[in-house]
């Protein structure tokens, strides 16, 4: 608005100039309102004189010439409001133009802040958000039927009078799918604890017979002093049908527990045989499950135990 | 004598039937210049009439814009926290 200030002090600014073109509107538009009168005094002058004068042609030859310029001015006045009622109204055409391109701006100003608001809150948002993260043995399917057999056939067992042997018995139910699904996902690093896990297969290849219960019963001295503690742990997928058999099938004593640390050497060793044959736990661990519960309902055919 | 007169006067009537022609070209000529000025002024009058009708919806537009910049200002100056 004061851009033209800066050419010099005799220019005038927008404002002045504006004002200025405005009141040469109104000048001219006054003086076409007053047009309107002076014709009509000249017309009724000009009648009386061509009345009362003598020498009409040359009354009529002035009104004559009177009528022309009077047309004339008329057009001029006309014009010269037309004129400036134009510019007037580009004048104000280019302010509104202005006035929209500075609400544009105004307007992109703002949607950007909005955006950057939303921006901001969204960001804040998902740092307050937590998402839930499972590990591998709560998204593993549960093993529900199976552990209930084997569940109930543990208490038959301990009813049967197995008051000697201080055996630490695993109990099957809901946690045994995780240790289970814990031991699968931990058997690629090949500890001694998978090392155990698959002793006891390869010793139910043998023995696969003699096992159909689902609890599996080992000596504190055993499970403290010679097995490393995962192995008390361990869960077997056949069932014995007695906690002695099943001891017996390992050949472990109750006694004598340098003879159970043989017989797990032993055990070991055994499965050292076997051990690169199963050499790749990760990958099969799900056949291996199918393959244990297989077995055990094939056992649990053969000895006819009732579930 | 009266011949001379006649002829006299018919040489008037023909010189005053000429000037009244020409009067009459005259005054046809006057109004066909008021009436093309009356054109002009009609039209002048339309075209105005409709470039301030659109200047007028403009100026409307721009006014409605600028109250809803106002009016989302005045909100967001009354929400500091949410420019926090």
């Amino acid at each position: 608005m004061q851009h033209l200030q800066s050419e010099g002090p005799a220019a005038m600014t927008f404002d002045e100039a504006s004002m200025e073109r405005s009141k040469s509107f109104m000048k001219a538009l006054l003086e076409l309102k007053n047009l309107r009168p002076q014709l009509y005094s000249a017309a009724e002058y000009c009648e009386k004189s061509y009345l009362h004068n003598e020498q009409k042609q040359m009354v009529l030859d002035n009104l004559k010439d009177y009528a022309v310029r009077a047309l004339v001015n008329a057009v001029d006045h006309l014009g010269t409001v037309a004129y400036k009622l134009t510019d007037l109204f580009e004048q104000q055409t280019v302010d509104a133009s202005s006035v929209e391109l500075k609400i544009s701006c105004l307007n992109q100003h703002l949607q950007t802040c909005q955006a950057y608001t939303d921006k901001e809150g969204l960001k804040q948002q998902q740092l307050f958000t937590v998402i839930p993260r499972h590990h591998k043995h709560y998204v593993l399917p549960k093993l529900d039927t199976v552990n209930k057999k084997s569940q109930s056939n543990g208490q038959i067992r301990r009813e049967a009078g197995q008051k000697d042997v201080q055996a630490k018995p695993f109990p099957l139910g809901t946690s045994a799918s995780k240790t289970l699904s814990w031991h699968l996902a931990s058997n690629s690093k090949a500890t001694p604890e998978g090392d155990l896990y698959t002793s006891t297969t390869s010793v139910r290849d043998s023995t696969s017979s003699a096992t159909a219960s689902g609890v599996f019963y080992l000596p504190d001295e055993v499970a403290t002093s010679s097995m490393p503690p995962s192995a008390a742990r361990i869960e077997p997928s056949n069932r014995a049908a007695d906690s002695g058999v099943a001891l017996h099938a390992l050949g472990i004593t109750r006694r004598d527990a340098a003879e159970n640390a043989k017989s797990l050497s032993q055990y070991r060793s055994f499965d050292n045989v076997g051990r690169r044959e199963i050499s790749r736990p990760p990958v099969r661990s799900k056949s291996m499950l199918s393959a244990l519960f297989t077995k055990h309902k094939s056992a649990k055919i053969k000895l006819g135990h009732p579930a | 004598m009266a011949r001379a007169g006649g002829i006299t006067n018919a040489v008037n009537v023909g010189i005053a039937v000429q000037a009244d022609w020409e009067n009459r070209e005259f005054i046809s000529n006057i109004s066909l210049n008021v009436r093309r000025l009356f054109e002009f002024l009609i039209k002048f009058e339309a075209t105005t009439k409709s470039k301030l009708a659109s200047l007028n919806e403009k100026l409307d537009t721009l006014e409605r814009r600028l109250e809803l910049i106002e009016a989302q200002v005045s909100s967001a100056s009354h929400n500091p926290p949410a420019f926090s």
